[in-house]
């Protein structure tokens, strides 16, 4: 993918590209401190070697790919009590509301979240106030055209006991360069459920880095689909400040061909009494190539943590490679934490009983791969978002 | 006009390199019930996925079923052409749930006879008749089940599936006297069935406490991979009295009919 990859040289013309941002939101000096920030900043994720074959310290975005305005984006809401909008209008109309999550997390402090701060622009606010059930999801569109580069950032703020469940689909054309960030920020006794489906064009790269900050006894869940993209790379974070929080992460991801996919989850318990669960389950094909981080850390004092990690990976081809990585750092001493990993191929034994029921072997092949994203398609919010699910990957294994 | 049966001819298995099945004969009329007797370790479940096709086993000899060549078919293939297993072990798919399934079965084995919604009706009917909860539908196959569940299951997809020929490899083992009752309605309720009328059973088994529910027509006994003995339903009775050991010590009456 080395074409398609900027670098150093080309770096001045990004800076010149942050002129045609609006200066009077976000702040040009912002913007520019933080693409200081992407230049300086290592990836922190895999280098180049025998199996991996992307270099996250020399991708940027070409910068004639930058426009301000570029892409399509849309946020659906039916629920008037819900405040939903823009970014640019919630930072003109709701200023001390989004204050309260927007660039609060340490996204922008990263590689990659910062070059998404650095071009902030497009992206949306969702606020739901105390004791409010939004009863049906709020829905987030973004689409990049073919070789544009876009920066989503997407702001989600649930007051005390509000519930609410956002649904973000993001799609790329060939060659488009996406680079998106998502907060979202609880207040005690909040029940936050985040997902996100991404089906970009096979050639697009698609970079994302997701932060959540739970309030006390509230539940967060990020359910997160990667579907698409040449390179699909994300960070999914959950910082438990609170106790008795609970916390979900359910990932899938499948990359075929070319596809690339280098994903990150991060549970930091930082606070007593709270649970976490993490669900990983990611099948390649071809020379589809992956990888997984797990990290699970629980603090000195976050005594009564329970947190669980199980990461399994399915290999369809001999050449599809899919390397896992649980890595649990705890501190405390009365906790329970759990982390469990396969990478392997079909079990012949699971095609025999199915063949011997007269199911062909593709069919049986087929059927076993998608139950076994099951587990991880069931923490979706929606049986339509399911179903889109199950088809597209569905899609995948033909 | 083919020859009826599953008709086994000289069947060799060898299995990791040794053999298991040293050459055996045997033939199952459609209609019929035969059971398969022998102690741990004779070859019965060998022969059952043998002739399933299991591919971890090599055979040699012959296998017909209504003249149609077995081993010239691949597993599904053999399915499609009526054979049935019973599996001792079934495996869990988890994910795959249990309608889905068998829907995918009955399609693969009878392709189009049955609408969504009166397959499901004939599903809910077999699941009664086997004092199945319904419940069961939605359930990932054979994940977290108990062994007499599994077992249930296995039953279910018998009924369902209404096969020509069903090995049945130790449904017995595991089961209370309660679903072993069971088992033998099940069976008889398929041979009552229109469409299980010519179904030809082989049902293996290491103790004779089966075959007192489902009455067999004629009993053989396996023996370190050979059929040494086969007989009526006394000789299930013999077992049950004097065990495998005086048969084996009685091994010069090979193929003998008492």
């Amino acid at each position: 993918m080395s074409s398609a990859l900027g670098s150093r040289a080309g770096s001045h013309d990004l800076y010149r590209r942050l002129d045609a941002f609006d200066r009077s939101q976000f702040g040009l000096e912002q913007r520019y401190r933080a693409l200081d920030r992407f230049f300086a900043l290592p990836s922190g994720r895999e280098k180049p070697g025998r199996f991996w074959r992307v270099d996250f310290e020399t991708i940027a975005p070409p910068a004639a790919q930058i426009e301000p305005g570029a892409g399509t984006a849309s946020i659906t809401s039916r629920d008037p009590a819900a405040v939903v909008c823009d970014l640019a209008t919630a930072a003109r109309e709701h200023p001390q509301l989004l204050a309260r999550a927007f660039d609060t997390s340490g996204i922008a402090a990263t590689k990659f979240g910062a070059l998404a701060r650095a071009f902030t622009g497009l992206g949306f606010f969702a606020y739901v106030p105390a004791d409010h059930a939004c009863d049906e999801p709020i829905e987030i569109r973004y689409d990049s055209p073919a070789r544009a580069a876009i920066f989503p950032w997407t702001v989600v703020l649930a007051d005390r006991g509000a519930r609410v469940t956002v649904v973000e689909r993001v799609r790329g054309g060939p060659g488009a360069f996406v680079c998106g960030a998502t907060e979202v920020v609880s207040a005690e006794h909040a029940d936050v459920t985040y997902a996100a489906v991404q089906q970009a064009d096979a050639d697009a790269r698609i970079i994302s880095s997701r932060a959540a900050r739970p309030g006390r006894d509230s539940r967060m869940a990020w359910s997160v689909a990667e579907l698409g993209g040449e390179l699909s790379a994300g960070d999914l974070h959950v910082a438990i400040e609170e106790p008795g929080a609970d916390a979900r992460i359910a990932a899938l991801f499948f990359p075929r061909h070319a596809q690339h996919v280098d994903l990150v989850s991060t549970v930091e318990h930082r606070a007593p009494e709270a649970t976490s669960e993490t669900l990983v389950k990611s099948a390649a094909r071809e020379r589809g190539q992956a990888r997984f981080l797990g990290n699970i850390r629980i603090a000195p004092h976050a005594q009564g943590s329970d947190a669980r990690l199980r990461d399994d990976a399915l290999l369809l081809s001999p050449l599809a490679h899919v390397d896992s990585v649980p890595a649990l750092e705890i501190g405390a001493n009365d906790v329970k934490a759990y982390h469990g990993a396969t990478v392997g191929a079909i079990d012949a034994e699971q095609i025999f009983y199915m063949e011997s029921r007269g199911i062909e072997t593709s069919a049986a092949e087929r059927m076993i791969a998608l139950a076994f994203f099951e587990p991880a398609i069931e923490c979706f919010p929606s049986p339509e978002l399911r179903d889109e699910i199950r088809a597209a990957v569905a899609e995948k294994l033909t | 006009m083919p020859e009826l049966g599953l008709r086994i001819a000289n069947l060799r298995c060898r299995v990791a390199g040794n053999e298991i099945l040293k050459g055996i004969d045997l033939t199952v009329e459609p209609g019929r019930v035969h059971g398969l007797m022998g102690p741990n370790g004779s070859g019965k479940s060998t022969l059952a996925l043998s002739l399933t096709g299991h591919p971890q086993y090599e055979v040699t000899g012959g296998a017909t079923l209504d003249g149609e060549d077995l081993f010239a078919l691949s597993p599904d293939k053999r399915a499609r052409a009526g054979l049935f297993l019973s599996f001792q072990y079934p495996a869990s798919i988890p994910g795959v749930k249990v309608a889905n399934f068998l829907h995918a079965a009955r399609q693969a084995e009878r392709p189009g006879d049955l609408p969504p919604a009166k397959f499901r009706a004939l599903l809910l009917e077999k699941m009664e008749q086997l004092g199945i909860d319904p419940s069961f539908m939605g359930r990932y196959l054979n994940d977290g089940f108990s062994g007499g569940e599994k077992k249930r299951l296995e039953m279910l997809q018998l009924a369902v599936l209404a096969p020509k020929y069903a090995i049945m490899d130790e449904t017995d083992s595991g089961l209370d006297i309660d679903a072993l009752k069971d088992v033998g309605r099940s069976i008889a309720a398929l041979r009552e069935s229109d469409e299980g009328r010519n179904t030809g059973f082989l049902i293996i088994t290491h103790y004779p406490r089966i075959l007192q529910y489902v009455v067999p027509d004629i009993v053989h006994v396996m023996i370190d991979g050979r059929i040494v003995m086969t007989g009526g339903h006394d000789l299930a009775n013999r077992i049950e009295r004097e065990g495998y050991d005086k048969i084996r010590d009685d091994k010069h009456r090979t193929g003998a009919v008492v």
